[in-house]
């Protein structure tokens, strides 16, 4: 069972017109994204006229994306979708790939309601979305400004990366030899093979016991 | 609020001169000044509207404006009269979702309104199946049964005769077609009205005169909005004029509200 928004706040939505600030955010975030794609989007050409509904489980309405002029429209305008998928938020990130479809529609992850192709099609613009995040900010600070920057936020990342390992290290250490509330692998593989042992001999004894009463059944 | 300010409703009722007369804002006028007096009003605003707009709603107008497109259920191929379109911001979005087959008219009585308009839409490159047109409401010059939606947004309260006005527009819906509303209202809380009246009356005036410099024409706006038709009488309103299935939704508490009525 998938988990909606909670009641309340799926009740004052409509107030505060939540729906129609997704919509909008979602609108901008994607041409501009689209704008910024490095690959051609001459696939939108391909979707011009053409609306994809996507009915999300944790949501409660549809979101729909229509294609004019090289531009994508977010509305709630269900009436006109080509295709509608049905689907949950977790399953959406897998819709990138343009040949998981038919395997989630399997799986009953996925509805698709209409032309497929189309939600195809809309698959693929998603995959080839490539930012090059690096040129567009140095158009905002400068070449030497963003070189910087980057090599900077390697270096941070590196640093938390190796920060984060050590701190699984040394926790698991600590739960493991000062706690002694977790074992270690090996403990636990040992303790798997002496309870797989104890299995072994518990069916040996039960073996030899039903040859037993078979004997005894046999002499009264 | 002014301790002076008349009956919310628009009611003529008990005034002997009640069918020559109408209101613009508190002030009772002769019914053939209101036309020029509005006019005098939006070529006044009509190059700061956009920027006020922002201003006086904090955005929120973009908003409003949005909940009225996911409610008109617009497809391709449609026919829609955006009327009292002002600057055009229901025209664009129409434009972009009836596509190549479809047509939009946006039609406004204030030729300045409708310049802007004109210009902010083309420097969008948004040309191809718009068209303008200046046109009162009351007397609509278009044929029987042309639109699949007409829209009229923030512009019913300026119309001197609004009864007049939803008849015309129910003439040029075609069967199915549909018609609706985006107007200032009455808000649904005391507390949110109370709030409300303060910011119009004391806030509005003063930021109309910094930005647009003219108070006189936001406190005019502020007064308007008071004379306007509350929600269930906008919708009798529209059931006289023979739309049918008329509901409105409050949004923003009831600040405004989407009228929906349907021609048969």
């Amino acid at each position: 069972m998938m988990e909606s928004l909670p009641k309340p706040l799926l009740k004052i939505m409509p107030q505060l017109m939540l729906q129609q600030v997704m919509c909008s955010a979602l609108e901008v975030t994607i041409n501009k994204a689209l704008s910024l794609n490095i690959n051609s989007n001459e696939r939108l050409n391909s979707l011009e006229e053409k609306t994809l509904a996507v009915k999300l489980a944790e949501l409660g309405f549809p979101l729909c994306f229509s294609i004019n002029d090289g531009k994508v429209l977010v509305t709630k305008l269900i009436e006109r979708a080509d295709c509608t998928i049905t689907t949950s938020i977790k399953t959406l990130q897998d819709l990138k790939k343009e040949q998981q479809l038919t395997e989630l529609i399997k799986q009953d992850k996925l509805d698709v309601e209409g032309d497929i192709k189309i939600a195809q099609h809309f698959a693929s613009l998603a995959e080839t979305l490539d930012i090059d995040w690096q040129t567009e900010l140095a158009k905002h600070i400068g070449d030497i400004a963003t070189h910087k920057l980057v090599q900077f936020s390697k270096i941070v990342k590196n640093k938390v990366d190796l920060a984060i390992e050590q701190i699984q290290a040394d926790s698991s250490e600590y739960l493991v030899h000062e706690q002694r509330l977790v074992v270690t692998s090996s403990q636990l593989d040992h303790f798997n093979q002496a309870v797989s042992a104890v299995k072994l001999q518990t069916e040996q004894v039960e073996n030899r016991l039903n040859q037993l009463f078979e004997r005894l059944n046999i002499h009264t | 609020m002014s301790s002076q300010e008349p009956n919310h409703q628009e009611n003529n009722s008990n005034n002997p001169h009640a069918e020559n007369t109408t209101h613009f804002g508190y002030k009772t006028i002769d019914k053939d000044d209101k036309v020029s007096m509005v006019a005098g009003v939006f070529h006044s605003v009509a190059a700061q509207y956009d920027v006020m707009n922002d201003l006086m709603s904090f955005g929120i107008h973009r908003l409003w404006k949005r909940f009225t497109i996911d409610a008109s259920g617009v497809r391709p191929g449609n026919t829609v009269l955006d009327l009292a379109g002002g600057t055009g911001d229901l025209t664009a979005k129409f434009s972009q979702l009836v596509g190549r087959e479809g047509k939009v008219i946006l039609a406004d009585i204030n030729s300045s309104m409708l310049n802007v308009g004109r210009d902010k839409l083309r420097d969008r490159g948004l040309v191809q199946n718009i068209e303008y047109v200046q046109a009162n409401a009351q007397y609509l010059p278009f044929e029987d049964n042309t639109f699949d939606i007409v829209t009229i947004a923030f512009g019913l309260r300026n119309v001197t005769d609004k009864d007049m006005a939803l008849r015309s527009i129910y003439r040029v819906l075609k069967p199915g077609g549909r018609l609706l509303v985006l107007e200032f209202s009455k808000p649904e809380h005391e507390l949110v009205n109370k709030a409300y009246d303060f910011y119009s009356f004391n806030i509005l005036p003063k930021m109309g005169e910094l930005v647009a410099k003219d108070g006189d024409s936001y406190q005019y706006l502020a007064e308007s909005i008071r004379m306007h038709p509350d929600q269930e009488t906008l919708k009798s309103m529209m059931n006289d004029a023979g739309f049918e299935q008329t509901s409105f939704k409050n949004l923003t508490g009831g600040v405004v509200a989407l009228h929906k009525g349907y021609k048969f």
